[in-house]
């Protein structure tokens, strides 16, 4: 167990010290904005638990963040650079929220299996077209899974404008779930979604799987070195789109997730760019899934400060946008510095 | 003797990377106008002392002394400053650059002192190659070339900056054995015209060849320097490794060996590429319990594809391959490693091993079930290093514990693992590539008394090498291959190597007997 606790020590110590060089570099530029840069950092990391409304939100935010982060973590172990972890949640929320709506009348022991069921598959689906289309003819998985995300916004917009568009409301979004199958709330923090439960479980699982079964070092092998691995005789092809479909998976329970527990219904547009902040979680955290709780956590905190930031002092809320450009140089930069050396 | 005959003396040279002791104690002289081979077994310390010589990295304590003078060495453009030139064993140059661009490559003549002049630079690298009479031509792409006249421009690139002691980092690891002859030659031609060569390699028959003094590293100490006319092979050995070695083939046992049945037979097995090229014309071979069956062929013959159609990576267009009596022409990889295949592929780095991870996961890697190193569907991570620990002090895997990264192990090492792994599940047919390929000679006597031994116990062997030594000390039977054809396979006994040298030319000889 120590071990364990060694390797996963070392596994955030990295993205930790970034975090903590990018805090301190923009507080420097903060100071420069305003005239009470503590306020604004104050408000930017610890507003958060300043009431169990904003703590709430908080932990909404890291949700879909964590999962989509261990989503990408699959495939990216398997060498697949899947950046559609935006398509995937939009799949997986749209999925959930038809199902939901159109069998509303079922009994909610069915129907809340079918809906998360079809949000994952919906998932999935679109995280095995690219991995098929690599695979068999190679088509380079960065551009499909891209193109594949502005497809599903597109139709999904189509169909919270015009299919199940609830016409008695502003805005485009579609009717309400029923409310037996809402998620229930954090015990203890009312609004929060107990998906943060499932979220946690399943990098605990993720960790499990890649790094302490032999389908998780065959997934890795073929991962690293493709050519070894069909050597030693691992279905490498196999393993790369089971990875993609669990990959895909995950953000399709992401959104059906962020339907189930947060939104209720399906609006459009309904992400800021989760997608990509999920990837950006996956990679500094170098692609572990412990390390990813903690960056999903962090940038939950970050996005989610912003606002109060900016309604306290006159900071915009784009800083945060900043500190994920000076995070990402910092560890990029990372082993040049050669921190801790003996 | 006078001070100025020695060009270089290291004294007491030591290096460590963090914990690692890299060298412990070096003391070398090396005379002026000699060839001075530096030998020792793959992680002894020549590799990173030839660095210290070309500025790579410094020593931790010692003093080198140049021409006289003690000198710092503190990057690599001071080395060649001070004369010294460094021919690495992977090369630095750009392929779709002539012969004269990468020789002056980021140093180029300029005319007004702006413009590349690319008459001066051909001009001067059509010199310089007339006057050590190279052989290449001075403005065909490199791309062009093959390994041996891409090595002859490594060096030419040393000598362009008139470096007055060349150091060659293991040249011969990458070369065919004809192109071994013409580098041997080439060193002649420069110690004649009076530079310094430092030669490290851990091949005895190249220190014979080629040195003047040869200086023995183990474990990072110098441990012997002789005049090379006054050594044996074996002594230069014994101090190598430490101990005697016998690197003894598998002879002829006094009464003829008895073969079991066929474990593995081919038939008519051929292999097309996508564009329609026969790799593979119609091989058929059988091999037989308890048998070693030697490929030889210069690289490139369609051994590799061999290899790879009979493990299954690749498809076979025409013909049958028969397993223990089994069909297995269209079954997949693991379907036909699991009915008693074996393979060690001919590159480590290509489909031996994956180099992120680590020691432990690559000798598991096939041996997960065998080994019993998953419990209840959970990798059992203390048994899996137990494992790799067993095979680490069976396989004599230096500077490895289990969690290590494949990629931070010298060459020899990784081979090691890669044999380790593979012999682990003691396969019905191993097939193997390449086996000693970087290796030292206490490694590859160990791999090749596993392999007689894997032999004897009624396994059947196919050994694919380019190393005819090998092919010999080890074949029961020996075949040749050239251009996609298995030419002949030949009784050993009735085998020499000037034949089968012949035969590897795609010539025809009078079978014996």
């Amino acid at each position: 167990m120590a071990g364990v606790l060694i390797g996963t020590l070392k596994a955030i110590r990295a993205p930790l010290a970034a975090i903590l060089l990018t805090l301190a570099l923009g507080f420097v530029l903060v100071a420069f904005i305003t005239d009470d840069p503590v306020q604004a950092y104050r408000d930017l990391l610890f507003a958060n638990f300043d009431s169990v409304g904003n703590f709430a939100l908080f932990l909404n935010r890291a949700t879909p963040l964590l999962l989509i982060a261990l989503g990408v973590i699959f495939s990216f172990r398997a060498g697949i650079f899947n950046v559609g972890g935006e398509g995937q949640l939009y799949a997986g929320a749209i999925a959930t929220t038809v199902i939901g709506v159109m069998l509303g009348g079922l009994s909610p022991l069915i129907l809340f299996p079918l809906a998360v069921a079809g949000g994952i598959l919906a998932g999935a689906f679109l995280g095995w077209i690219p991995a098929t289309l690599k695979i068999r003819l190679g088509v380079d998985e960065v551009v499909t899974t891209l193109m594949l995300n502005i497809i599903v916004l597109l139709f999904t917009s189509y169909l919270s404008n015009q299919v199940i568009r609830d016409t008695a409301s502003y805005g485009a979004v579609s009717q309400m779930l029923p409310a037996s199958i809402w998620l229930p709330d954090l015990p203890g923090v009312r609004g929060a979604t107990s998906g943060i439960i499932v979220a946690l479980v399943l990098a605990g699982v993720t960790w499990l799987v890649l790094f302490r079964t032999e389908w998780g070092a065959q997934l890795r092998a073929s991962g690293t070195n493709l050519r070894f691995a069909k050597s030693v005789g691992i279905p490498a092809d196999r393993r790369i789109i089971t990875a993609m479909l669990v990959a895909g998976g995950f953000g399709g329970l992401a959104g059906a997730l962020y339907v189930l527990g947060i939104g209720h219904r399906f609006e459009q547009n309904f992400s800021p760019d989760y997608g990509l902040v999920g990837l950006t979680c996956a990679l500094l955290a170098r692609v572990h899934p412990i390390g990813a709780v903690a960056t999903s956590i962090f940038y939950a905190m970050m996005i989610n400060g912003a606002a109060y930031m900016q309604i306290s002092t006159d900071v915009p809320r784009s800083l945060v946008d900043l500190l994920t450009g000076l995070l990402v140089l910092l560890m990029t930069a990372r082993p040049k510095l050669k921190w801790g050396r003996s | 003797m006078n001070e100025h005959d020695e060009i270089l003396t290291l004294s007491a040279i030591a290096k460590n990377f963090g914990d690692k002791v890299a060298l412990k104690h070096v003391d070398l002289s090396v005379r002026r106008g000699a060839v001075h081979v530096i030998c020792g077994e793959n992680g002894a310390g020549k590799s990173t002392l030839m660095n210290i010589l070309a500025g790579i990295h410094q020593p931790s304590a010692g003093t080198i002394q140049l021409n006289g003078r003690a000198v710092t060495i503190p990057d690599p453009i001071t080395a060649s400053r001070l004369g010294i030139g460094m021919v690495h064993q992977h090369f630095t140059l750009v392929p779709s650059m002539t012969v004269a661009e990468n020789i002056y490559l980021g140093r180029h003549i300029r005319k007004y002192g702006l413009f590349s002049d690319r008459k001066a630079m051909t001009g001067r690298a059509a010199e310089l190659i007339e006057r050590f009479n190279f052989r290449l031509d001075a403005e065909a792409p490199v791309r062009s070339l093959s390994v041996g006249q891409r090595q002859r421009v490594e060096i030419l690139k040393a000598l362009a900056f008139d470096a007055e002691l060349l150091i060659l980092d293991e040249p011969t690891a990458v070369l065919t054995p004809p192109e071994v002859d013409e580098l041997i030659g080439i060193i002649d031609g420069l110690r004649s015209r009076g530079r310094t060569i430092l030669f490290i390699t851990h091949k005895l028959r190249e220190v014979k060849a080629v040195s003047d003094v040869v200086t023995v590293i183990r474990r990072g100490e110098s441990i012997s320097t002789y005049p090379t006319a006054t050594v044996s092979e074996t002594d230069i050995a014994r101090d190598m490794v430490g101990r005697n070695v016998f690197l003894v083939g598998r002879g002829d046992s006094a009464e003829p060996r008895r073969f079991g049945a066929p474990v593995l037979s081919l038939d008519g097995v051929s292999v097309t590429n996508s564009t329609g090229r026969l790799l593979l014309d119609a091989v058929s071979l059988d091999i037989r319990a308890g048998e070693i069956v030697g490929i030889a062929g210069v690289d490139g013959n369609g051994q590799t594809e061999l290899a790879e159609a009979i493990v299954g990576l690749i498809e076979t267009q025409a013909g049958t391959i028969t397993l223990n009596g089994r069909d297995i022409t269209t079954a997949s990889v693991p379907e036909r490693l699991q009915a008693g295949m074996g393979f060690v592929p001919e590159d480590r780095l290509d489909r031996g091993l994956s180099i992120t991870m680590s020691v432990a996961e690559n000798l598991a890697a096939t041996n997960y079930s065998r080994a019993g190193l998953t419990r209840s569907g959970l990798v059992d991570v203390a048994r899996r290093d137990e494992f790799a620990s067993e095979k680490i002090a069976e396989f004599d895997v230096r500077g490895a514990v289990p969690a290590t990264p494949a990629g931070q192990l010298s060459g020899g090492n990784m081979q090691k693992l890669v044999i380790a792994r593979e012999l682990n599940r003691d396969p019905d047919l191993l097939v193997i590539c390449q086996p000693t390929r970087g290796l030292d000679i206490g490694a590859a006597e160990f791999i090749y008394s596993r392999m007689m031994a894997a032999a004897d116990r009624g396994r059947a062997v196919l050994l694919i090498s380019s190393e005819l030594s090998e092919i010999f000390a080890l074949s029961d039977r020996i075949g040749v291959m050239y251009s996609g054809q298995l030419l002949k396979v030949l009784d050993r006994k009735h085998a020499d190597e000037v034949g089968v040298g012949q035969l590897m030319n795609g010539g025809v000889t009078a079978e014996a007997a």
